[in-house]
């Protein structure tokens, strides 16, 4: 059967003629369709229908092909086909999306009916890409589908949370154990170094859209290498994950409830001084110090039994003409540190409709509102004045009350004056609330059988708002008569998405693809906030802050942005086993400099399903085999709005004891600032063994991303500090495994799904090729100096920066010369890196790389019988971490309580030991307080049983299962802080998040559970 | 139909897309430099700049002037756990990256930079020298304020005196010597003494003024030895009082009293800090922690802590020794105790900055303080000093100390016998020595001290004489009277190197 080329794109639809690129890419396609000719002789005839396994019923549209030459049809509307064969002895080859290909010899037969099995292996899953779904088989991009089920194996505070350890290449770590805390995604590691490295959300086609909760999500697809992201241009640097969430089915109802209640509790805690203890500690420093006599255990007194209650209840179904989900979910969980909660609450609403044979409508919905109590922790500078509850509950005094014989707060007595961690767990409020509602519409509506036609708008708005108060029953509060501020946000994102698929399969061994589309996304975001000091009473809160005395400037800030794109993509298979696919977008983004309006980003991957070539099919243990490579380039839009701009700054000035109106240049324009471009080369294969019960993907990438943004140093005389130019490279490479096995699959049953990566973080450009500094200590640590990272050319970022630590000086030893060092027996001895004979800051050298070596996942499926048992580990390997709170504990100068080391101190008598002699000393970060992270955690185990379908339905339930499970209950780790699994000050999406990396202060540790749950299915 | 979908569909994307794409930017909120300068009122607005950054954090707030207070040997480290960038500063033992430098470097030239806006902004507006010289002045002498600042710490530095647009311009320049940037800071003084106003509206004292202007020469002719040059100055702005309503307080106690600091007569220029308010750094001061009491009711830092041998020589009957010191607060349980009974340091604090902060935190911090660089008593003792140096000691000379002594007498109100008045017939270096020695007590803690010992090379006599108050062995005098350059910035411009000697 022959056809011919019928390819024709509308006029003005959509692709836009004028843009170069998508010409390249139009004139590369229509010399493809060229390629599509083979005539062959034709001497013997196949009839037959196919029918599906399932119910019997014909199935259209099944490729036939007769095997080893381009020969094929596909079948009728009621499964029958016709194909006329080269001889009577070939061998013919049906396939189907879903289902598994068959093979059969003709042996001179003119009737050959066939049942097609439904194929449950991954490899025939469709999966979802950018503007589009190809099968897993067809594929030729590095991408990860996580599935609901996995997603939902524990009460997670978020999909985010939910998607750790569970695909390769993709690293996910909480940056505080708070409840509400935010979670920082890389995947293959930072792509940037002062711009943001987190992956963009695209939630249902609705590119930057809100993250609907686990319950809710259909499947997740992390596209990670350039042909895969590329389509996404400006903001696909970091990688894109893809959310599906769910949808109704034509057919009956299905009505799911499912509940959990988790009890909590901190993973662990340090082992301190007590009371007594530390009264010796401090009276070696301070033959004067009188002990107040008491024993308080403080992390005794600021947790607390935390609980999370999960709650979620869904219905969905629907006829041919309208199908729907909607969805409800609660999530409520009090931490375990007194004052702090959180909670969400959520709708989805999933709707789509046949409004006739050609045109489908639907609409996605979703409402949040999600609540936080939150306390001090991580404080970037906590003196007297911001004590974090949990460094306070460590350094407090253990020799204290909790009280002053008056009923006032006790506070610290050597050291600074801080605040005890009760006081801070009971007094302090900040109480956030953030409202998001999403909404996005969309139409498809097929042209031609062969060209569909999708356009969507969509609408995000979130409002968020934080209010605190400072009551006069903490420092910072008495120091001012009570604080009160309120801070509000709004966010707005709207989209408008158009584009055209064009699918067409010409010969019977060419498929084509090809999309083309336009997007225009307005963004913007306001904030306004006020502070007021000075109040009647702490009673008013932070809702009454006009009865504050004395006000503080008001302060508030608008930017808007917009993106307008256009994009395009080619899809070209040769017999299924030689597959291409072409990428590009441009995107014109007002953020960018006044020279630099545009960018293109192109990509194109080749994949081989080397599995069907013939050679292959003689080794029957390979079911599969394909080679994947691809090369491209993505983005990261980097700058803010207006940052290229030139400004002057406002000032805040007095004149005759009144602020006037002031300003003064605070930055120079750029009018060359460009986005970052990352180019990433990727090569892949997805194997299958023995019929796919072990299934393997490899893959190997590197990414260099370069025109790095950097505030470029200029000499401060000018008075500037910096002007953001592009400089810089740093580069990402490694491999990624990804192991799915099948290994038990009878009644006793047992699925292992593992994923190992290995990212190698590494700086290759720095402006002048200059050393970078930077700093993340916690204020108030006042005696370190405020280097304590290294951006160096060949080492990875955030590499620790420091002096080495070389023990403690004994009595005979020599003692290194160096202002501010000790040269005491018992004191702190440090490596003369210079060997100047003096020490001095040029004796600080690297002393630690937070990186991990590698990172993996290991989860285990097992089912007997109704019985079914998950076990799950997450791990990370060959990471430093630096603790702060251990600098702080045991630097041994007496200024606030210490760990149980404490007790193995140099004294005359004991001094074998690394831990100094009690003395004042200055704080200096140093490899004394660098430390291996590296962790296994069983982050699951889950035991279930699901009734007996026999006595379920009795109760008209289709399905009940009921099930135990704990979360986090082992770790192994030789980390002596409380909790491997932090990261201080490393949040949000700025440069501390790509450089403040292993850091360890005040963290809330994150919690241990025990979970009881049941899910129903009517 | 089909068509006419087909037609809606492709207006659609026309409509939806194409028609609203515009990627220009046109911030709301954001000052843009291009356009700024329209009127006076816009120029005075980048000359309050100036005064803003003046009264932060990073100088007057804490840093500049606790750098130079440490710097000299009437105030020491009192928490010597604080920052080693300050214990260094104090003992003689920075280095080219010190923290105190970096902090206070930067923002010296942010100020001068605002002061070459502003001038570069007042002439674009092409007004007539009358109407547009006060403005050019005000904006000049705020850049020779900075200067004389910064040539009394570095010696030859990076001379800006121009807006600067394209800073990487300015990558190759050579540090300009010395006495260059006195020229320059002469010519901009004389200037500014010739358009300066006598006065503002509410004869504000952070504004300079004629007399503000001649005052600066006077203590800039002073620095150099310029002693007839320096004398001639002071004389002028002490003849000439009364137009600039310059007077010594009755009260010395009333010129550390936040709530009387916009009133003071005394004052020449200040810098006005806000209670209770800040943005940033802005008008954020932390000198009162920094020389409060640690863990007592003051909530102080115990930083810069004058050593005890400050206080011990200093006479008790001196009412100014009592307005200088906090030698004993309450503890937090309340109870009421001298310094032998301090929790830490246990020496005498200094009171100037702490006592009377007005509308301020509990510990001191954003106080209601106007920080005066310069006050008409300073005026005094430089025609003092100036004129026996020039003319020799005479009866004006001995006058002018007199009359700084006569307000000393005043204790609250209440007259006493010291400090006398000064003995006739003192030989020259005796005379000159016991000037100095007023300044040192007249002007304590306020970071004077530190530019005569520079001015004088007195270091080996104070750091390293029999009667050191604070003895520092390690004190170079081929390299401390200088500090270094921060690194960066050579690393940047190799053309700035060799650093100062030493460093």
């Amino acid at each position: 059967m022959m056809q011919t080329v019928r390819f024709k794109i509308p006029p003005n639809a959509g692709l836009r003629p004028s843009r170069s690129a998508l010409k390249v890419c139009l004139s590369a396609l229509f010399g493809l369709m060229l390629l599509s000719s083979a005539t062959f002789a034709q001497e013997f005839t196949v009839t037959g229908k196919l029918t599906s396994g399932e119910d019997g019923a014909g199935l259209p549209g099944v490729s036939i092909l007769e095997k080893g030459t381009t020969n094929g049809t596909t079948s009728d509307s009621d499964g029958v086909y016709v194909i006329r064969l080269s001889g009577s002895q070939t061998i013919l080859s049906f396939s189907f999306i879903g289902y598994t290909t068959q093979e059969a010899r003709v042996n001179s037969r003119n009737t050959i009916d066939i049942i097609l099995i439904a194929d449950i292996t991954q490899l025939a899953e469709v999966v979802v890409v950018g503007y589009g779904a190809v099968k897993k088989s067809d594929l030729t991009g590095s991408i990860s589908s996580v599935k609901s089920e996995q997603l939902t194996a524990y009460p997670a505070i978020s999909a985010e949370q939910a998607l750790q350890g569970r695909a390769a290449g993709v690293q996910i770590q909480s940056n505080n154990g708070a409840p509400g805390s935010d979670f920082k995604i890389r995947i293959r590691g930072a792509s940037s170094i002062n711009a943001s490295s987190d992956p963009i959300f695209v939630i249902d086609g609705f590119v930057g859209g809100v993250l609907p909760p686990p319950e809710d999500i259909q499947s997740i697809e992390v596209l990670k290498d350039a042909s895969a992201t590329a389509i996404y241009g400006s903001r696909a640097a970091n990688g894109v994950i893809l959310v599906t969430t769910k949808k109704g089915k034509t057919g009956t109802t299905n009505i799911q409830f499912n509940s959990s209640y988790s009890f909590q509790e901190e993973i662990s805690r340090l082992d301190l001084l007590n009371g007594e203890q530390f009264t010796d500690y401090i009276t070696e420093i301070n033959p004067a110090y009188v002990s107040s006599g008491e024993n308080t255990d403080w992390q005794d007194e600021i947790f607390r039994p935390g609980a999370i209650q999960n709650y979620s209840l869904s219905a969905s179904g629907g006829t041919e003409a309208a199908r729907y989900y909607v969805g409800v979910t609660s999530f409520d969980q009090k931490g375990i540190i007194k004052g702090s909660d959180y909670g969400r609450f959520s709708v989805t609403s999933n709707l789509d409709f046949t409004a006739s044979k050609r045109l489908n409508i639907g609409l996605n919905m979703f409402a949040q509102r999600e609540s936080q109590n939150g306390t001090i922790t991580q404080e970037g500078s906590g003196g007297i004045n911001n004590t974090g509850v949990i460094s306070s509950s460590y350094k407090f005094m253990p020799d204290q009350g909790i009280y002053e014989p008056g009923g006032s707060y006790t506070t610290a007595l050597v050291g600074d004056p801080t605040d005890n961690p009760v006081a801070v767990a009971n007094e302090y409020q900040n109480e956030s609330l953030t409202d998001r509602f999403q909404g996005n519409v969309y139409g498809e509506f097929k042209i031609l059988e062969s060209l569909k036609f999708r356009t969507s708008f969509g609408a995000t708005v979130n409002n968020g708002r934080t209010g605190i108060f400072i009551p006069t029953t903490l420092n910072q509060g008495r120091n001012v008569g009570g604080q009160g501020s309120i801070n509000a946000t709004k966010r707005t994102n709207l989209i408008n998405e158009n584009y055209l698929t064009y699918t067409t399969s010409f010969g019977t061994d060419h498929s084509l693809t090809v999309l083309g589309g336009y997007s225009l996304q307005k963004f913007s975001n306001e904030s306004w906030g006020a502070t007021s000091q000075s109040f009647i009473t702490d009673a008013v809160s932070f809702w009454n802050l006009n009865g504050g005395a004395i006000a503080q400037p008001p302060n508030s800030f608008f930017s808007e942005s917009v993106i307008s794109s256009y994009y395009t993509r080619l899809n070209y298979s040769y017999k299924g086993k030689y597959l291409l696919t072409l990428n590009a977008r441009s995107d014109g983004s007002s953020n960018f400099s006044k020279n630099n309006k545009q960018a293109f980003f192109p990509s194109g991957a080749v994949a081989w399903n080397m599995g069907s070539e013939n050679f292959m099919t003689n080794i029957p243990i390979i079911s599969f085999w394909k080679w994947r490579a691809s090369y491209g380039l993505t983005g990261n839009q980097a700058i803010s709005p207006y940052g290229s701009l030139a400004r002057f700054g406002t000032v805040y000035t007095v004149i005759n004891g009144v602020p006037v109106n002031a300003v003064r240049p605070t930055s120079v324009a750029n009018n060359n600032l460009t986005w970052e471009t990352a180019a990433q080369f990727d090569i892949g294969a997805d194997i299958g063994l023995w019929n796919d019960r072990l299934t393997i993907t490899v893959d190997y990438y590197n990414r260099v991303t370069s025109d790095l943004l950097f505030a470029l140093p200029l000499p401060q005389y000018s008075g500037f500090g910096g002007v953001l130019s592009n400089v810089g490279k740093v580069e990402n490479k490694g491999f990624e495994f990804s192991f799915a096995s099948r290994n038990l699959v009878g009644e006793f049953k047992w699925n292992s799904d593992f994923n190992i990566s290995f990212n190698e973080n590494k700086v290759l450009e720095l402006p002048g090729g200059n050393d970078v500094f930077t700093g993340s200590r916690p204020g108030h640590l006042i005696g370190i100096s405020s280097s304590t990272q290294i951006l160096r050319v060949g080492y990875p970022v955030g590499s620790f920066w420091g002096f080495e630590y070389d023990g403690v000086y004994q009595a005979n030893d020599t003692f290194i010369p160096g202002a501010g060092f000790e040269q005491t027996a018992g004191g702190e001895k440090f490596r003369d890196v210079s060997e100047d004979g003096n020490l001095n800051s040029a004796d600080q050298t690297i002393i630690g790389n937070p990186n991990p070596k590698f990172i993996w996942g290991f989860s285990n499926d097992f089912s007997w019988k109704n019985f079914d048992l998950n076990i799950f580990f997450q791990a990370s390997q060959g990471n430093d971490i630096l603790s702060y709170t251990l600098l702080e504990l045991e630097t041994m100068s007496g200024f606030n309580n210490s760990t149980t080391r404490a007790l193995d101190r140099w004294t005359p008598t004991n001094t074998d030991t690394d831990v100094p002699r009690a003395s004042g000393r200055p704080q200096r970060v140093s490899s004394r307080w660098v430390y291996d992270g590296s962790f296994v955690r069983l982050k699951n185990i889950a035991l279930g049983y699901t009734l007996p379908a026999a006595l379920v339905e009795k109760m008209a339930i289709q399905k009940l299962r009921v099930y135990v499970s704990a979360q986090n209950i082992l770790t192994f780790t030789d980390y002596p802080g409380i909790d491997p699994e932090v990261n201080y000050s490393s949040g949000g999406s700025g440069s501390g998040s790509n450089q403040n990396l292993g850091l360890d202060y005040g963290s809330y540790p994150n919690a241990k559970s025990f979970t009881v749950g049941l899910s129903i299915g009517f | 139909m089909k068509n006419r979908i087909i037609k809606i569909f492709v207006i659609a994307i026309f409509f939806s897309g194409i028609g609203c794409a515009d990627l220009e930017e046109n911030p709301v909120g954001l000052l843009a430099p291009e356009g700024f300068f329209k009127t006076t009122k816009d120029v005075e607005a980048a000359i309050f700049g100036a005064y803003g950054v003046i009264a932060s954090e990073s100088l007057f707030g804490r840093q500049f002037a606790s750098a130079l207070m440490l710097r000299s040997d009437m105030v020491d480290i009192g928490n010597r756990s604080t920052s080693a960038e300050r214990v260094q500063v104090n003992d003689f033992n920075m280095d080219d990256r010190n923290g105190m430098v970096s902090r206070f470097w930067p923002v010296w030239y942010q100020v001068i930079n605002a002061a070459n806006a502003a001038e570069a902004g007042a002439i674009s507006l092409g007004l007539s020298e009358a109407e547009i010289n006060p403005y050019i002045a005000e904006a000049r002498f705020i850049r020779a304020f900075s200067y004389y600042h910064m040539v009394r710490v570095f010696g030859d530095l990076p001379y800006i005196d121009f807006a600067v647009s394209n800073p990487l311009a300015l990558t190759t320049i050579s540090k300009t010597s010395e006495a260059d940037i006195y020229a320059g800071i002469e010519a901009d003084l004389v200037f500014a003494k010739q358009w300066l106003p006598n006065s503002f509206v509410s004869d504000v004292r952070s504004r300079p003024t004629k007399g503000t202007a001649a005052s600066y020469l006077a203590s800039v002719h002073l620095t150099q030895g310029n002693y007839a040059d320096a004398y001639t100055e002071a004389k002028w702005v002490i003849d000439n009082r009364a137009t600039f309503n310059y007077q010594l307080e009755a009260d010395f106690q009333d010129l550390f009293r936040a709530d009387k600091a916009d009133a003071l007569k005394e004052t020449i220029f200040t810098f006005d800090f806000l209670g209770l308010q800040n943005l940033g750094s802005l008008n954020d001061d932390l000198m009162g922690p920094m020389v409060g009491v640690r863990n007592t009711r003051q909530l102080g830092f115990g930083v810069n802590v004058p050593a005890l041998a400050v206080y011990t020589t200093w006479n008790a009957l001196d009412y100014r020794r009592k307005v200088s010191f906090t030698d004993s607060t309450f503890l937090n349980n309340g109870q009421w105790v001298g310094y032998l009974n301090f929790p830490n340091e246990k020496r005498p604090h200094i009171a100037k900055w702490r006592r009377f902060p007005g509308k301020a935190n509990v510990d001191g911090r954003f106080s209601d303080f106007n920080y005066a660089d310069f006050r008409y008593a300073e005026v005094l003792l430089i025609a003092s000093e100036a004129l026996a140096e020039s003319a020799g000691v005479n009866a004006e000379a001995e006058g002018y100390v007199n009359q700084v002594r006569a307000r000393a007498r005043n204790w609250a109100g209440t007259p006493t016998a010291f400090p006398a008045n000064v003995a006739t017939g003192l030989s020259k270096t005796d005379f000159i020595n016991l000037v100095l020695e007023e300044r040192r007590l007249e002007l304590a803690f306020e970071w004077k001290r530190w530019y005569d010992i520079k001015r004088r090379k007195l270091g080996d006599v104070v750091f390293k004489g029999p009667g050191s108050l604070e003895p520092r062995a390690l004190f170079d005098p081929t390299r401390d009277y200088l500090m270094p350059l921060p690194a960066t910035e050579l690393i940047l411009n190799p053309n700035l190197a060799p650093n100062n000697p030493g460093y």
